[in-house]
C-alpha cells in the first residue's frame, strides 16, 4: 500500500509537472521530498489528514497528504 | 458611470461643510480607484510641507470597481494620507465589510480635510450625511464603540473607529473596523484623531451600475469557483496567515529579538496548529471572501476575544521580543486592537525598546519602572498601554516610532532600528534573502510585506543571489499587487491561492464596460507607484537613495544563531540592488523618475 502525496502547483516543475509523489508508509515526509529532488524548504506547510504537521511525520497507511508552498506571503 | 458609485463626498470639518462631487471619469480612467484616487488627491490637494497633523493634510478613503460586487475578496478600501509617521506618502488597506456599505451608499471616495473644532463622528446612510457629536465615545477603545454604534444605529451599520492610540496622535495609530481589520500602517488612525474624528458610521442601500450584470455574473462564479478549487483553500482557510510561522522560522524569516536572528527555540508553541487548537473559536471572512483567514479566538488565561492573531503579531510580539506564549501574544494583538494601534509598528518599537533595555541604554528609570527584558509579558503589555496613551517617558518615547525614538536615545540604538523610511519592518527577517530585503527597501510607504513578497523567490533562485531577474520580480511585483486594491479587492485569492489572475480581467470588463488586460493595469500600477516617488521627493528635503536604505542590521550582523546564521548581504549588493532597481525603474541615481519614464507614464503633464 503506498500514500499519496498532492503537491501544490508551485513544486510540480520538480518533478515534470506530475501532481502527485507516492511513498510506502513508514517514510517521512522530509525523505521523501529528498528523494524526489523537491527542496525542502520550499514546502511551507504539510497537511496530513487535515492537520497541519512537521516535515519529520512519518507517513502512515490511508493518510491523505498535501504539501503546500508559499507563493505571495499576505 | 458603470462600475462607480458615482461620488465623492468631501467633509470639511473645519467650517462642518459636506459637499459631493461627482467622480471624474478621467480619474477612473487613469488611476481606477483605491490607492490611485488616494496618491492623485494627495499630490494635487494636499500643499508641499502640510503638517501630517494639521489642517491642511487630507485622509482619503477611496475604493474601486471591484468593491461590493459579486468579486471574491470584494470588500477593500485604502486609507491615503500624509504620514505622521514618516513624513511621506501612506496608504493603508482595510477589509471587513465597511467598503461594501461605501459603495452602496454611492460613494467611491471620502475625504476628510481640516480640523473638526470638537469631537464629532461622520454618519451615513445613503444621502443623508452628517457630523455629529462624539463626546460620548471619545476616550473609549474601539470594540465598545462598535459595539455602542451597532445597538444605537443596527447590525447593518459598518463602523471604522480609532481608539486612544488615535486621539493620542499615536504616530503608528490605526483605524479599526469589524472586530479585527484595521487600516493598520502609516499612522492614518493619528491623522483621523487629529481631525477630531472618532469614527465613519456607514450605511447604504443603492445599487452600483454595472455594464454587464450577466457577463459580471459568469465571471464571478468562474472565480469562486476557481478559489473553491485551489490547493490551498481549506488548509488557509483552517490556519490563516499563521499557517506559516513554523516555515518561517525553518528558512530563518522570523523575527527574534529585535531581527538579531530569523530562527526562535520557542517557535513551535507559536505555531498554526497550536493556534488552531488553544485558541480558535470559528473563522471569520470579510465581504465576499471564499476563503476566510481571520479567526475569532478566545484567550483563557485572560478571559478575553480577539480576531487573530495573525502571522505578523505572531512573529512581531512573539518571536521577536522572545514570547513563546500564544496566549500571551493573542492579549498583545487584542490590546493594539483595542487602543487602535498597528501592532506591526507596536511589536518592533517594543523590540527596540527592548534591545535597549538588555545593552543598558534605556534603564529602569526610563522605563517608568518596567523591566523590558526578552520575554517579559507583563513589561510588554504594560507598554503598549503606555504607547496608546502616551503615558510616561517610555509611552512618549514609543509612541513617535522607532526611528524617532532611536534619534532620541542614540547610543548606537540607530543601527537596530528596524524601519526602512521610518515605516516599522514587518515580520519577516530579511539577512539573506536579497528579494525581500530589496521589497522592504523600495516600498512605497516603508518597509512593508504588502507591495512585493518574495521569501519563496529568494530560496528558488539563491537567497544571496544579487541579479536583474530579482529586481524585475519586485518591480513586477510593485506594479502589479497593489492594482488589486486599486481595484477595490483583497489581494489573498491570488496571492495565498494562486488562482488564475486572468479571471479578473472579464469581471472588471463587465464591471465598467470596454476591455481590459492585466499589462494595462501594470502600466497604472506603475504611474501610481511613481507617483507615490514623486511624493516622497517633494515631501522630503534631500530625498534620495538614502532613503531606501535598510537597517544596517541586515547587512552587518549576521545571525549568530538559526537557519541564517553567519549569513548577511554585503553592503556592496544592497547597493548593487539599488543601482539595478533604479535602472529598471527609469530612476536616475538618486532614485527620481526621470522625464523620460514621467512621460511614458503619462506623469509629465500631472506633476508639472
Amino acid at each position: 500500500m503506498t500514500v499519496m502525496l498532492r503537491l501544490h502547483p508551485a513544486l510540480r516543475s520538480y518533478v515534470e509537472g506530475k501532481p502527485e509523489l507516492t511513498a510506502a508508509p513508514g517514510a517521512s515526509v522530509r525523505a521523501v521530498l529528498s528523494d524526489a529532488g523537491i527542496p525542502v524548504e520550499l514546502v511551507a506547510a504539510v497537511i496530513v489528514n487535515d492537520e497541519q504537521r512537521d516535515k519529520d511525520y512519518v507517513l502512515q497507511a490511508g493518510d491523505r497528504v498535501r504539501l503546500l508552498a508559499v507563493i505571495g506571503g499576505g | 458611470m458603470n462600475g462607480y458609485g458615482g461620488s465623492i463626498l468631501r467633509v470639511n470639518l473645519t467650517e462642518g461643510r459636506i459637499t459631493r462631487t461627482p467622480t471624474s471619469p478621467g480619474l477612473a480612467r487613469d488611476y481606477i480607484g483605491g490607492r490611485g484616487f488616494g496618491i492623485y488627491t494627495l499630490y494635487h490637494e494636499v500643499p508641499k510641507g502640510a503638517d501630517p497633523l494639521g489642517p491642511e493634510n487630507k485622509l482619503i478613503i477611496s475604493t474601486g470597481p471591484f468593491a461590493g460586487t459579486m468579486v471574491p475578496g470584494g470588500g477593500k478600501c485604502d486609507w491615503t494620507t500624509k504620514s505622521p509617521l514618516t513624513g511621506g506618502y501612506a496608504d493603508a488597506s482595510m477589509g471587513g465589510h465597511f467598503t461594501a456599505e461605501l459603495r452602496y451608499a454611492g460613494l467611491d471616495s471620502i475625504i476628510l480635510e481640516g480640523i473638526s473644532p470638537k469631537p464629532v463622528y461622520l454618519f451615513i446612510d445613503d444621502d443623508t450625511v452628517e457630523l455629529r457629536d462624539a463626546a460620548p465615545y471619545w476616550g473609549k477603545g474601539v470594540f465598545d464603540v462598535e459595539d455602542e454604534f451597532k445597538k444605537k444605529y443596527g447590525e447593518e451599520f459598518q463602523i471604522a473607529a480609532i481608539g486612544p492610540g488615535g486621539e493620542n496622535r499615536v504616530l503608528y495609530a490605526c483605524v479599526n473596523h469589524d472586530i479585527g481589520r484595521q487600516a493598520g500602517r502609516g499612522g492614518v488612525g493619528a491623522v483621523m484623531g487629529s481631525k477630531q474624528v472618532k469614527a465613519i458610521v456607514l450605511h447604504g442601500t443603492k445599487s452600483i451600475p454595472v455594464a454587464d450584470v450577466a457577463g459580471l455574473r459568469t465571471a464571478s462564479l468562474a472565480l469562486f469557483k476557481a478559489c473553491k478549487e485551489a490547493e490551498m483553500t481549506r488548509d488557509w482557510t483552517r490556519y490563516g496567515t499563521n499557517i506559516v510561522s513554523s516555515w518561517c522560522d525553518e528558512v530563518g524569516a522570523l523575527p527574534t529579538h529585535n531581527f538579531q536572528a530569523g530562527s526562535y527555540e520557542g517557535a513551535k508553541t507559536l505555531s498554526g496548529p497550536v493556534m488552531r487548537e488553544q485558541l480558535v473559536v470559528m473563522d471569520k471572512g470579510c465581504f465576499a471572501c471564499p476563503c476566510p483567514c481571520g479567526k475569532y479566538s478566545r484567550l483563557k488565561k485572560y478571559k478575553s476575544h480577539l480576531e487573530g492573531p495573525e502571522y505578523e503579531t505572531v512573529g512581531l510580539f512573539g518571536a521577536n521580543l522572545g514570547i513563546s506564549d500564544l496566549q500571551d501574544v493573542g492579549e498583545c494583538n487584542r490590546l493594539c486592537d483595542e487602543y487602535g494601534i498597528d501592532a506591526i509598528s507596536a511589536g518592533v518599537c517594543v523590540g527596540w525598546a527592548m534591545e535597549c533595555y538588555e545593552r543598558g541604554l534605556l534603564t529602569k528609570a526610563d522605563c517608568d519602572g518596567l523591566e523590558l527584558k526578552w520575554g517579559n509579558v507583563e513589561a510588554v503589555h504594560a507598554t503598549i498601554r503606555k504607547i496608546a496613551f502616551r503615558e510616561g517617558k517610555l509611552g512618549e518615547l514609543l509612541a513617535q516610532g522607532t526611528k524617532k525614538a532611536a534619534e532620541t536615545v542614540g547610543g548606537g540604538s540607530e543601527k537596530f532600528a528596524i524601519h526602512v523610511k521610518g515605516m516599522e519592518q514587518s515580520a519577516y527577517a530579511t539577512h539573506s534573502a536579497t528579494a525581500m530585503l530589496l521589497a522592504y527597501m523600495t516600498g512605497d510607504v516603508g518597509a512593508h510585506h504588502n507591495r512585493s513578497w518574495a521569501i519563496t523567490y529568494d530560496l528558488q533562485v539563491g537567497r544571496d543571489k544579487v541579479v536583474p531577474e530579482k529586481v524585475a520580480r519586485i518591480i513586477w511585483l510593485q506594479d502589479f499587487r497593489p492594482m488589486f486594491e486599486t481595484l477595490g479587492c483583497c489581494r489573498l485569492q491570488w496571492v495565498e491561492l494562486g488562482i488564475d489572475r486572468d479571471l479578473y480581467m472579464p469581471a472588471l470588463d463587465a464591471i465598467v464596460g470596454g476591455a481590459h488586460t492585466w499589462k494595462e493595469m501594470e502600466h497604472i500600477g506603475a504611474r501610481i507607484w511613481n507617483l507615490t516617488r514623486l511624493y516622497w521627493a517633494r515631501e522630503i528635503e534631500g530625498f534620495d537613495r538614502s532613503w531606501d536604505m535598510p537597517s544596517p542590521r541586515f547587512y552587518s550582523e549576521p545571525p549568530k544563531s538559526g537557519a541564517t546564521q553567519g549569513q548577511i548581504t554585503r553592503l556592496e549588493d544592497v547597493n548593487k540592488l539599488l543601482d539595478i532597481y533604479y535602472e529598471q525603474r527609469g530612476w536616475d541615481a538618486n532614485g527620481l523618475p526621470t522625464p523620460e519614464t514621467l512621460k511614458n507614464l503619462q506623469l509629465d503633464q500631472v506633476v508639472l
